[in-house]
């Protein structure tokens, strides 16, 4: 069941939001010995939030179309008297005074707390293989790794614990996960919606979103959680408007097909559901317009000496706790400490060229279609990717090589499931600055 | 190419030696990567971040 679908229920009385809360709780709770989504469930936060969301209904009172619908949040968005670690061991028995702007908002929309999802430590990786609260698994195949960062909001609503739950993405960390698992996930433009009350992990590349089984339920999250918001100094003042787009079709929208970068070192299955993606799309009236993309590789490279040197930065405190890292993590943290300065500067200089190469590209296209990874879900533990008899990937760096430089851009970006016949994968639609609402239309009309 | 060993006993000595042996090719391979696109950079290239001389109001 959609949300869309649980709401109209909700509001029929055909159910109510504790029955709702009780059902997604159940399920967390059969789930959980096998996929380790969840860090804390919320219990009895959830079923008060849901007699809440009752009683209003009861009165009258209705707060939009996610009252009373059960969600999950990434155990980095501050939630106040429920623990928030941010998946490390530093920040193990954290438990905020204040809440995050979007635990604020989903809050007073009368949505249903279920819980706080696992993710890689800190954020800082695509495995989700987390050393101090377990390994969350891939629900299509529970010895692979669901995708990472927000791998438990992935795993999550892919096994149909709750309707959506929110992630975060500096590199990747809703998309991947999003394609790894086989649901939908928006990374939408950088300041759309508030950081505020969420662990930072690189300032000038996090983003907040909603991962969901659907486009427009992904859209109804949208008009909840996005917003200008003073404590967030980089949150944007454009308008919001409405995430969901009615009467829309895809007739003559132009959509950029890269000719470069996207195209190479992409296994076979992916590359063959994505021209499948891109066939439909074109039957359904879109143009397909060939581009060439301004070097990705160059701006995951300034990417990543941004990333690192961010981190970096802000772990500066807690490095008397070295040793309390994860072994991967603790490796990024040094390496960041040792970059020069200069070479931060200069990659946000490159960055800003990247963005007004990247700005040209809009006048030849709406939105450009690529696949969100190159493989499917790895195995836990694998370290590394083969392309052909010699070649090898690190898996990290093949995991993120399709969507980091969208960070980097600052760029709204959606994963939603292409179709596949074993493991899912993704197509990644990404649009122009504040399209937030093409993006969510043009998902709503491609199979999922 | 930066000497990476030597940095890190001179910046960061609570690194163990081990440890920055593990990150020295990470390092390597990103410096080979970002050094030539640097040095494409014009003085007219500003940085993404800029500072914003904002009058903060009280709320």
């Amino acid at each position: 069941m959609t949300i869309e679908q649980a709401a109209l229920k909700l509001r029929s009385r055909e159910v109510s939001a504790v029955e709702l809360a009780t059902e997604s709780l159940r399920m967390i709770h059969e789930q959980q010995p096998r996929l380790n989504a969840f860090i804390t469930i919320t219990d009895e936060v959830a079923l008060e939030q849901a007699r809440r969301a009752d009683d209003d209904f009861a009165s009258g009172i209705d707060r939009g179309p996610l009252q009373g619908i059960p969600y999950a949040l990434k155990d980095l968005f501050n939630t106040a008297g429920i623990r928030t670690t941010g998946g490390t061991k530093i920040f193990a028995d954290h438990v905020p005074d204040t809440d995050s702007a979007v635990y604020e908002k989903l809050r007073a929309a009368g949505a249903v707390l279920m819980g706080k999802t696992g993710l890689h430590e800190l954020a800082y990786g695509i495995t989700s293989n987390n050393p101090h609260f377990g390994a969350v698994r891939n629900p299509h195949d529970p010895a692979r790794i669901p995708g990472g960062s927000s791998g438990g909001s992935g795993a999550a609503v892919a096994a149909g614990m709750v309707y959506f739950a929110m992630g975060s993405d500096t590199g990747g960390s809703i998309r991947i996960p999003a394609a790894y698992c086989g649901c939908v996930g928006l990374k939408p433009t950088y300041g759309r919606v508030s950081r505020f009350g969420s662990m930072p992990l690189g300032g000038s590349l996090d983003h907040m979103g909603p991962m969901t089984r659907t486009s427009n339920d992904a859209a109804l999250v949208m008009n909840t959680i996005a917003g200008y918001d003073s404590r967030d100094d980089s949150s944007s003042k454009e308008p919001n408007g409405e995430f969901v787009k009615a009467g829309f079709s895809l007739k003559g929208l132009r959509i950029g097909v890269p000719e470069n970068f996207y195209i190479d070192r992409i296994v076979p299955e992916v590359a063959e559901a994505f021209a499948d993606a891109l066939r439909r799309a074109e039957s359904a009236g879109a143009r397909l317009t060939p581009i060439r993309v301004p070097d990705p590789e160059a701006i995951n490279v300034a990417g990543r000496v941004i990333l690192l040197a961010e981190v970096s930065a802000l772990m500066q405190p807690y490095m008397h706790r070295r040793g309390d890292f994860g072994a991967d993590v603790q490796a990024l943290l040094d390496q960041g400490r040792l970059l020069a300065a200069t070479d931060y500067v200069n990659a946000q200089r490159l960055r800003r060229k990247a963005q007004k190469e990247w700005a040209v590209l809009w006048r030849q296209v709406d939105v450009i279609f690529t696949p969100t990874a190159p493989i499917f879900a790895p195995l836990i533990g694998q370290t590394e990717v083969q392309w052909g008899e010699t070649e090898k990937e690190d898996v990290r760096l093949a995991t993120t090589r399709l969507v980091r430089a969208i960070n980097v851009l600052g760029l709204p970006a959606l994963s939603i499931p292409l179709q596949t016949k074993a493991l899912p994968a993704g197509l990644q639609i990404i649009g122009q600055p504040f399209d937030e609402d093409l993006l969510l239309a043009i998902g709503s009309l491609l199979p999922q | 190419m930066t000497d990476w060993k030597a940095l890190a006993a001179v910046r960061c000595p609570d690194i163990p030696a081990d440890a920055v042996a593990r990150i020295v090719p990470s390092l390597a391979a990103l410096e080979s990567a970002f050094r030539p696109l640097a040095k494409q950079l014009k003085p007219e290239d500003e940085s993404a971040v800029i500072f914003a001389n904002v009058q903060e109001r009280g709320e």
